[in-house]
Order: C-alpha cells, then structure tokens, then sequence
C-alpha cells in the first residue's frame, strides 16, 4: 500500500466540518445542550403501566402531543417532550427555564429553600398527572427526577474547558520531553482537532443527540486515548529517523504510517467492537457517552495517519532549513 | 543430544506452567462470576464474589429499616455502585456563611459535613456519602432511598434558641448535651439534658421568669412556649408537640448533632429509580462479554497462537480489574462501567504493537524465540508513551471530574495501569513459556511467506 501526502485536502475537510459546525451554532443551531449544562428540571412518567408485551404500542406522536397540551396548560415555559419505552409509554420531560429560585422565593431565607423546592417539584408533578389524568387514567410519576440549578452548569462548562487545557499542556510537555517540542506541537494539535470534530458532531446531529456531563468524560478519554494512534506513529518516526538520516521527514512519515498500519487497524476495530456493542445495546444516558466516544476514536485515527505526521514534517523541515540558514550565515560571517 | 535434553527438561517446566497457570485462570473466573454460593458474604467470600453477574438482583438484598419500618436494598456484593446504577437520590447544596462571620471558610466547610454526616448515620442511613465540591458546594448521595423527608432532616440549619420573655437569647443549641427521643404519655417528645453550664443559665433564667413565658426555637420555630412554674435547675427537659414518631426522632438528631456552622441552598437535586441503573448494568454486562469474545476471535484469527495467548492475557485482566475494583472500594457509575466497557478493546493495544513488531522480526527471517525478545524489545517504548499520555488525562479527569465522573476516572486509571501489566509481563511470560513448550514453529505464529512472496 502507498501512502502519499494528502494532508492538505483532509485539512480542508477538517476545516470545513468545523466551519459548518460554527455557522450552525452562530445562526442559533448550537449544542443541543442537556439539563446538566442548562439547569432546569427533567422527569419521567409511565402513562400506561399495565401495557404488556402483548399490547399494542401507543401512537407516539399522539403521545407526545397529549403531554405537550398538559405541560402548555400547565404554564412552565419552555418544555421538551420525548417518548421512550417499547409501548411509547414512558415520556420524559424537560423543562429548561425551571428555576426554583424563581418559582418559589423562600420566605424566611436559605431555610426554606429545601422544604419549598421540593413542595414545589412535587406540586408540578401532582399537576401534570392531573391535567393527563382524562386521557391516561393510570399515568404514573417515575422515580426518577433531576433538578439542576442555574449556576453548576457554568462550573461545568469551565471545568471541561480547564480539563482538555491542562491535559494538552501536560501531554505537550510529556511528548517534547520524550520526542521533541514539534512532535508535541503535531499531537497537541490533532487531539485539539478531535475535540473540535466531536463538539461539531455534537452540533450537527443535534436532534438526535444531547450534551451532558458525561460528554466531559468521553471528550478526555478522547483526548487520552486518541493521542495513542499519534504517539505510536511517532515512535516509529523516532525510529526511522534515526535509522535514515538522509530521507526528507515527508517521506519518514510516509514510511511509519505505513509500518504502523497493522497494528492501527486492529487497535481501532478492538475498540470500536466494545464501545459500538455498547451504544447498540446499552441505554439512553449511555448512548449519549458512547457516541461521542465513537466519533472521537474515528476522529483520532484519521488525524494520526492523515494529518499529525505531515504537521510534524512541515514543523521539523521548517526548523531544519532555519538551522542551516543559520549555519551558512554564520559560516559567511 | 545434550542440548535436546535441556530442551525437553525445559519444556515440562514450561507445561507444567502453562497448565498451573490456565487451572488458576479458570478457577479465579468461574468464582468471580459465581460468587461462593451458599456462603455468607462476608470476609474472603465477599472479596470473592466480585465479577457482575447479568442476574443484577444477586447483586442486593433485602433490608428493612430499623427506624421507619421501610424496605429498602443493600448491596450484598463487594462491588459498589454508585448511585446511577442503584438508585437513590443525591443533593447538592452550596455553602454560605452566616453574614459577619469570620471563622476560616473551609473549618466551616467540615463542620457542616460532619454535623450532615451524624445526621444521616444517626438515621441509620450509613452508606450515604458527603462529599466536598469546587470551594463551597456540598454533595450529598443516598443509596437506595427514594423518601425525599431526608432532605428535611440533612439540609436544615438546626439553629436552636433559647429566648426570655422580652426574646432575648438566653443561650444556644451549643449548650444541649444530649437530645433523645422519648415515648411518654401516648406521645413523641424529645427529651434533652443541658450541659453544666446551660444548667446554670437555664436555671438563672427560670428563677428570674417565674410566671412568665420561656420559648425554645428551632430555625425559628418555636418548638417549646412554656409558663415556668419553678425554677428549672436540674438541666433537663422535655419538648412535646404534635410530633409523628418520625418528626420527633428528626428534631431529635438535629438537635444533637448542632446547628450547621453555614447556610444550605439547594442547588441540584436528583432522584434515580433502581431500574434504570439495573438495566444499564444487565446491558453493559453484555456489550463487554460480547465485545471481548469478538476481541477474542479478531486476534486468534489475526495472529493464531499469540492470540490465543493474548486472549488468555485478557481474560486475567479482566478478573484483575475486578478485583481491583473491589479492592480498593472504587465505586461503579455509568460512565465508571463503560469505562470498563472502553478499556477491555484497549487492553489489547499494547499485544497487538507487540505482536506486529513480532511479525516483523519474522518477516526479517528471525527464530522464534529470537522474535519475541526482539518484539518486546522494540515495542516498549511506544507502549510506555501511549500509555503514560493516557494516565495523564486519567490523572487530570480524577482532579476536575465531580461525581461520576470521578468514578469512571479511576477505573480508568486502573484500566491503564493493569493492561500494562497483563499485556506487557502476562504476555511475556505465557509466549516464553509457549516456545519453552516447543512452539517454535513460524506457521503457528504468522501466515508463512514463500521465498518469491518475501522477494516481490
């Protein structure tokens, strides 16, 4: 097999998936951000308990339509209605603008607060039943309950920030230590670029998926694992750039992409069996971590053997003809 | 002929290894998956019984609280899950302090999650956690509860006055030694005993009020408006209201373990039912054993023996990281187990750089024997560095993680440093003893290449 240099065409790809991804968000098509980065109140009912496998599934769409007439009725802002379960009877709701701060001012300060919001919580939750109660006679509240306040979602998002920052920097200055500051420059670079086309994934197919804290977790281990695919083609070029010392750093590149092909293939198809067995089978709040995650590992292999080694070459030649510009001068002189 | 001999000496230790150690590899599965039926959980047996079984109701038993009458469930494993897999509910509060106070923030800080710890254990809750977060937030998780009345009773200021009649403070909750609860009479009380120095204040303060009123407050509610007949002097009281059992045994503990030293907001606050978690553990389970049996086949179909041997390396790292897990008390969450999940694909990574650059050294005309040396030789350091940028981002996700994610964080941690171990030391081991055993031929290892193949 023979690899060429096509860095600059999967920049352009690259670029534009991003590029797409922002306009999406500047015209107002953001993240569709979960109930963990907004604040609010999320909640879940079963509006038919006793369907049984045997039964006919409910009509979806109606389902959803019923609970969204109780929640306009109900006057508690914006609101989203999804309808899981096998027989369409579960809904889970979610209503962003929830704030208990301004449903229900405490009377007598902080000690209030506990016994109203939860008073409060449970009022809404009697209502809906009430106002669902002619259409689904046996609907019942699922144990199952989630209020964020306004402010942690804040501390989320500049902890996630602050968290790829650090592990980049300290990842920079592993691999400029072990490797040199422009291979450390090259793999910061691509696991930024992984980053940035999970966050666009996440833009681009936002009705299908939402961001919760668990995006966190999946974008570090991203940013943990993906470097792997870049670190092992860099310790083949390490290798061969010992061994050649004469061959240009494109065509080194070329060569331990090309050495390392094996072991990336099976690497990636080891990982992707679990993680995709996971999304498959598992359930809805583990989906949200698995997709993101399968992106990412997409996202990881392409920037290793596509971009990270070339931004490297282009980084080292730089430096090389900088240094011999530097000897000829100097010798001039 | 001497040589030969060596060899075949060589080769019954190497067999005699191999068999010992597939004996133990079976055994540890088979009882990690079972669990030591029959036995009482406890002590080795309950280190034993660490592996998941897809039958999630194995993984608790039933309880009834002493207090409440209420059933609840209690892990009977040595897993622990956390609360997205169990179900429970969990609080977070942020701290403020009282306006004008000026006692160091963080003493503060570990008074209130004291005073909330005594509070839940005093209510028999005592697998709940209290845990610090960022500068001022408070997280409080209940296992297996769904009862929200906890909230009441944790979250509550529990600042106790003692007024005069004209209201002024005679003195504070500080002063009550202990708070009991008492069935008198067909009814709830709270019986409390002062301390020596609250018996003198009392006992000045009845004596000047005789006639009059004395109230005793609780977060300004009034919980005792008496007319002192006689002076009180012995420090000991009763408080009787209208109490339910379970009102009065609350006010009781909030009583005795003080007032909080910082004002509680509610900040987030979520309920989990129990089967969600048991169907994101049931379905985990089976994406991982699914996932490692075509992990499994990949590799023996793609590298024959060795993948043989590094399905074995798998199999011992899989009942490692268990048993870690167990071990150091690492709690299970959602994200924790597909972490789990994500590491078994990974574990193989460090085998499968090993094995390429093994197939290399063959390709190049090497022994056997030679290429393993060789192979492990040249794939260390691409291993060490791969996996050490991966801890970097553990290490980083166990410092800013909260909750959850602090979970899945250390499994991951685990993750690394036990795949290092099994790919790295395991796999070396079992390939050495599989050559000792006489596997020195190419075709077990590799797809064999014809001179004109090697040549072209």
């Amino acid at each position: 097999m023979k690899i060429k240099n096509r860095s600059g065409i999967c920049l352009v790809i690259s670029g534009s998936i991003i590029l797409i991804a922002l306009l999406l968000t500047i015209f107002g098509h953001g993240i569709n951000l979960g109930l963990d980065f907004t604040g609010g109140l999320s909640m879940q009912y079963n509006l038919a308990p006793s369907l049984t496998d045997a039964d006919e599934p409910l009509n979806a769409s109606a389902v959803q339509n019923d609970a969204e007439t109780a929640l306009s009725a109900l006057n508690v802002g914006t609101y989203s209605v999804t309808v899981q379960g096998a027989k369409n009877n579960t809904v889970n709701i979610r209503l962003k603008g929830f704030s208990l701060e301004n449903t229900a001012p405490a009377e007598d300060g902080a000690t209030a607060t506990d016994s109203a919001s939860k008073a409060e919580i449970q009022k809404l939750q009697s209502e809906f039943v009430e106002k669902i109660h002619d259409k689904y006679p046996e609907a019942t509240s699922i144990d199952n309950v989630n209020y964020v306040g306004p402010v942690a979602g804040a501390t989320l998002v500049r902890n996630a920030i602050l968290s790829v920052l650090l592990a980049s920097a300290l990842m920079l200055i592993y691999i400029a230590i072990r490797f040199d500051l422009n291979s450390g420059l090259a793999a910061v670079f691509g696991l930024l670029h992984d980053v940035l086309i999970m966050l666009s994934f996440m833009v681009i197919f936002r009705s299908v998926i939402q961001m919760n804290s668990s995006f966190i977790a999946a974008a570090l281990t991203i940013v943990g694992y993906s470097i792997n695919n870049t670190i092992v083609i860099f310790d083949r070029i390490r290798e061969n750039a010992r061994k050649l010392p004469t061959t240009s750093c494109e065509e080194i590149t070329n060569i331990s992409i090309r050495e390392s092909l094996g072991r990336t293939i099976c690497t990636t198809v080891t990982t992707l069996i679990t993680i995709v067995a996971l999304c498959i089978l598992g359930v809805a709040s583990i989906r949200e971590f698995a997709l993101p995650i399968i992106v990412g590992i997409l996202s990881g292999v392409y920037s290793a053997n596509m971009i990270n080694g070339y931004v490297w070459a282009f980084l080292e030649e730089k430096r090389r003809t900088r240094k011999a510009s530097g000897k000829s001068a100097k010798a001039k002189a | 002929m001497k040589s030969g001999n060596k060899r075949a000496g060589g080769k019954t230790g190497a067999v005699i290894a191999l068999c010992v150690l597939l004996v133990l590899t079976i055994a540890a599965g088979v009882i990690g998956v079972t669990g030591l039926k029959g036995l009482p959980p406890r002590g080795v047996n309950k280190l034993l019984s660490w592996i998941p079984t897809t039958d999630v109701d194995n993984w608790k038993v039933e309880k009834t609280d002493p207090v409440t009458g209420q059933k609840y469930f209690e892990q009977n494993k040595a897993l622990s899950l956390g609360l997205d897999l169990r179900g429970g509910m969990y609080v977070e509060y942020i701290a403020s302090a009282p306006e004008g106070s000026s006692a160091n923030f963080d003493d503060l800080m570990e008074g209130t999650m004291t005073i909330i710890r005594e509070r839940l254990t005093d209510k028999g809750y005592s697998e709940a956690n209290v845990q610090r977060v960022g500068l001022d937030h408070i997280r409080v998780e209940i296992p297996d509860v769904q009862d929200e009345t906890v909230l009441d009773l944790i979250g509550k200021t529990a600042e106790m006055k003692f007024l005069d009649p004209q209201g002024n403070v005679i003195m504070m909750g500080d002063q009550v030694e202990t708070a009991t609860y008492a069935y008198i009479e067909g009814k709830h009380q709270i019986s409390f005993t002062l301390t020596d120095k609250g018996r003198e204040l009392f006992a000045t303060a009845t004596a000047n009020n005789i006639g009059k009123n004395i109230k005793i407050t609780l977060d300004d509610e009034v919980l005792v408006d008496a007319t002192v007949q006689t002076a009180i002097t012995d420090g000991k009281g009763l408080i009787s209201g209208s109490y339910t059992q379970e009102q009065a045994l609350n006010t009781a503990a909030q009583i005795q373990s003080g007032a909080l030293p910082l004002k509680l907001t509610q900040e987030n606050y979520e309920k989990v039912s129990a089967t969600l978690g048991q169907d994101a553990v049931s379905t985990s389970v089976r994406a991982a054993l699914i996932g490692i049996l075509l992990i499994m086949v990949l590799m023996i179909v793609r590298y024959r023996l060795n993948g043989l041997i590094a399905s074995w390396a798998l199999t011992i790292y899989t009942i490692l990281l268990f048993l870690f897990i167990a071990l150091f008390h690492i709690q299970l969450t959602l994200p924790g187990l597909a972490g789990v999940v994500l590491g078994i694909g990974m574990a193989v990574d460090a085998n499968v750089i090993i094995f390429e650059r093994f197939n290399e050294e063959i390709r190049k005309g090497r022994s056997v024997k030679a290429a393993v040396r060789a192979g492990f030789k040249n794939a260390m350091s691409a291993i060490l560095d791969a996996n050490i940028t991966t801890l970097i981002a553990a290490i980083v996700l166990l410092f800013f993680g909260t909750g959850s994610i602090q979970g899945f964080a250390k499994t991951l941690l685990l993750g690394v440093v036990i795949s290092m171990f099994t790919a790295i030391i395991v796999t070396r081991f079992l390939m050495n003893r599989f050559v000792n055993a006489g596997a020195t031929k190419v075709s077990l290892y590799t797809k064999v290449k014809t001179e004109e193949e090697v040549e072209a």
